[in-house]
């Protein structure tokens, strides 16, 4: 079967959900590979979120936040990539390759640039090919 | 914890999302899931009987829980909070599976588009099983109301509010109120005076006993919330000036485009080449004349100057076609036998009683001519000596396929309405954003047009897109009747997806103060914990995520809700 690779998403809801309903009422064409999960700050993002998801079998897990100096809660974004810098690192000790994990600022308005980012990061999942934690992994998670 | 009951709602949104997922599929997979109850797909989940079904659903069903699946949370979550309510369900316990703009809108594969709704509604199914009820909290609302910009919208607003008897604060970065407006001659399409039209409103403004006007005053900073904003005045005559208000209107404006950019037009080389604004200021001066004095003896007017051209602005200004016709009527009626050119793009003539305007206006002997604004603007040269004008146009003219040339004396550009350099400065001291366009984004570009998704903060006027004077000050008296009703109602819900602090776990590390935005959480040095409070907190759940031991909980964003959804959400492709 055709690798079919899942990205999970965690996008900010000022500014990033906001971008991602512009695609859709925009009627932009994106892959459907991404799954997206609404927080209300960049800042919330717990690092086990990543790791969860990793260890659900996401191929690559996006964030999206607002601009620097956007952030609706000020200054949540920095805050989000301070750990995402840390994160990075951390993954890749884990034998997920670094480029499986993106950050990257979508405003309100950038719609097109949020189309423009699932497919090309569905495109670096389709090269890198399915996630090695994904088999690795056959642990029974315990909720 | 009783038992969680279940109810999935999946929308066709007509055929918006039924097109592209099959949301019977949806239904019947969704349907299998534990706990889910039952599974249901309507037409329009936001229409009355599509709430009607899910509150008869609850009732009959014994349901605890709800999910629909249709548009973004951000447009009708609310609409379903409320009906869930009207049903007895705490609304906190109701969840939205996003799959119109993030699914049947954005995807072209019926099937794959399918898959992922799935994978949504089992998201939001296994979300919704840690949802807790959360208790509503309201705050009391100053009566005061901020209002920023004194056009002819912020006038409005502010005598609105004011005659109501409370109190508006009324800031104006400029040092005159009135706007663009009251720099107007005439107005369209009934050719009255602006400025008679201005100067009682103005007046009432200046001396009304609740309206407090600030003059040559920005806005920097406001801090608080729905109810109980405040900010600290920042300029020479005001330094240090605290103002406390409950609400605020945003109506800022757009500015004039800068036609120098437009290389064709040659703004700013030839002194006859002037914006429609310089026109205005011509015609308060009561005299069309040129740079040299004379009477111009032809006259082209261009539109769309800035407007509907990818390389300058992609929207319409939509009220430049009427100002166009209109100055047809002050030069017809000052100078009778000079030449009249309107160079437009597309004629459009959308306003109540416009169409009429546009076709009594054709019968001032004046030449339409249309050119191709995808294709090759006009360009403005100068003449020759031996020629028997000032400047020439050179255009194709696209009615008739035909290159041509225009004799000119007189140019007038109608320059588009743009944001202000400095826009993004008052979007972030309120806290509302912006669209591609710098233009303000209201809450619902249909239902809630002069709310924003900040509680307490209105758009009116241009600031939220170009507008003429009768759409302005209906959207002024709109936010103005909005702010009214919460202030009479004397208080106003707040946020509950606060932050909050289990005592047990608390290790008093203090890290959550640190990335606190709002100074919400402070050290209780006898319990050795951190506490939250919950009015200044605007539940950002930074400190949830900086929390080494898990301590703070974000509620409605908890840990647990969060990982379950992720949960659901590869349930499927795992």
């Amino acid at each position: 079967m055709n690798f079919r690779p899942t990205i999970v998403a965690f996008l900010c809801n000022w500014c990033a959900y906001t971008g991602a309903d512009l695609a859709g009422t925009s009627r932009l064409k994106y892959a459907p590979n991404i799954r997206i999960i609404r927080i209300m700050c960049s800042g919330r993002i717990d690092p086990t979120f990543v790791l969860k998801a990793f260890q659900q079998g996401a191929d690559g897990v996006l964030i999206c936040g607002c601009h620097p100096g956007d952030c609706h809660y000020q200054e949540g974004n920095y805050k989000c990539l301070r750990r995402f810098k840390l994160l990075q690192k951390y993954i890749a000790q884990m034998g997920i390759e670094k480029e499986r994990l993106q950050l990257e600022w979508i405003s309100a308005s950038e719609g097109k640039q949020f189309s423009e980012l699932v497919n090309n990061m569905t495109k670096t999942m389709l090269t890198l090919g399915p996630s090695k934690i994904k088999s690795s992994l056959e642990v029974e998670y315990i909720k | 914890m009783e038992e969680p009951r279940i109810g999935v709602y999946v929308c066709w949104c007509g055929t918006n999302i039924a097109k592209m997922v099959d949301v019977e599929a949806v239904t019947t997979e969704v349907g299998k899931l534990p706990n889910v109850v039952l599974a249901k797909n309507y037409k329009y989940m936001c229409s009355d009987p599509g709430q009607e079904l899910i509150i008869k659903d609850i009732k009959g069903h014994n349901l605890n829980r709800v999910i629909v699946a249709a548009c973004s949370p951000r447009i009708h979550e609310l609409t379903f909070r409320n009906a869930v309510e009207k049903a007895g369900i705490n609304p906190y316990l109701f969840e939205m599976a996003n799959i119109r703009e993030q699914d049947s809108w954005v995807h072209t594969d019926r099937t794959e588009a399918t898959t992922k709704a799935i994978d949504l509604v089992i998201a939001a199914v296994r979300r919704v099983l840690y949802h807790e009820p959360l208790e509503k909290r309201s705050v009391s609302v100053d009566p005061a109301t901020l209002v920023i910009g004194g056009g002819i919208s912020g006038m409005m607003a502010s005598l609105e509010i004011a005659n109501a008897g409370k109190k508006v604060y009324l800031i104006e970065k400029t040092d005159h109120l009135g706007g663009h407006v009251v720099k107007f001659d005439l107005t369209f399409p009934h050719l009255s005076s602006a400025k008679q039209m201005m100067r009682p409103i103005l007046q009432r403004v200046e001396n009304h006993p609740n309206i407090e006007v600030f003059l040559q005053t920005e806005i920097h900073e406001v801090t608080g919330y729905v109810g109980n904003f405040k900010t600290t005045l920042r300029n020479k005559d005001n330094e240090g000036t605290e103002l406390k208000f409950g609400n605020i209107i945003a109506a800022v404006g757009l500015k004039p485009f800068d036609p120098s950019k437009i290389e064709e037009y040659g703004y700013g080389k030839f002194p006859d080449v002037i914006t429609s604004m310089e026109f205005e200021d011509m015609l308060g001066t009561g005299k069309i004349l040129t740079k040299y004095g004379k009477e111009p003896r032809n006259i082209a007017i261009i539109h769309c100057v800035g407007s509907r051209n990818k390389k300058y602005h992609e929207y319409c200004s939509r009220t430049c076609c009427m100002a166009a016709l209109k100055f047809v009527h002050q030069i017809r009626a000052a100078l009778p036998s000079t030449n009249i050119f309107e160079i437009y793009a597309d004629m459009r003539a959308y306003g109540k009683g416009h169409e009429e305007f546009y076709a009594m206006t054709t019968h001032k002997q004046i030449m339409f001519l249309m050119y191709d604004q995808q294709e090759r603007l006009p360009v403005i040269r100068q003449a020759n000596r031996s020629d028997d004008c000032n400047m020439i146009i050179e255009m194709d003219e696209k009615l008739s396929g035909l290159p041509i040339e225009v004799p000119v004396d007189m140019v007038i550009l109608m320059v588009n309405m743009e944001a202000h350099e400095n826009v993004k400065d008052v979007v972030h001291a309120i806290g509302v954003s912006l669209c591609g366009n710098q233009f303000f984004i209201e809450k619902h570009p249909k239902l809630d047009p002069v709310a924003t998704t900040t509680a307490g903060v209105y758009i009116v006027g241009t600031c939220q897109g170009p507008k003429d004077i009768p759409d302005s000050v209906a959207q002024a008296r709109a936010a103005a009747a909005r702010i009214l009703a919460t202030i009479e109602g004397g208080t106003v819900p707040v946020e509950v997806t606060t932050s909050f602090v289990n005592e047990k776990l608390c290790c008093g590390c203090q890290t959550c103060i640190s990335v606190c935005p709002y100074s919400a959480i402070s050290f209780n040095e006898i319990k050795k914990v951190s506490e939250v409070n919950e009015v200044l907190c605007k539940g950002c759940g930074t400190c949830g995520s900086a929390c080494p031991t898990g301590a703070i909980k974000c509620k409605h964003f908890t840990d647990l809700q969060i990982l379950s959804e992720i949960e659901g959400i590869m349930s499927m492709s795992y």
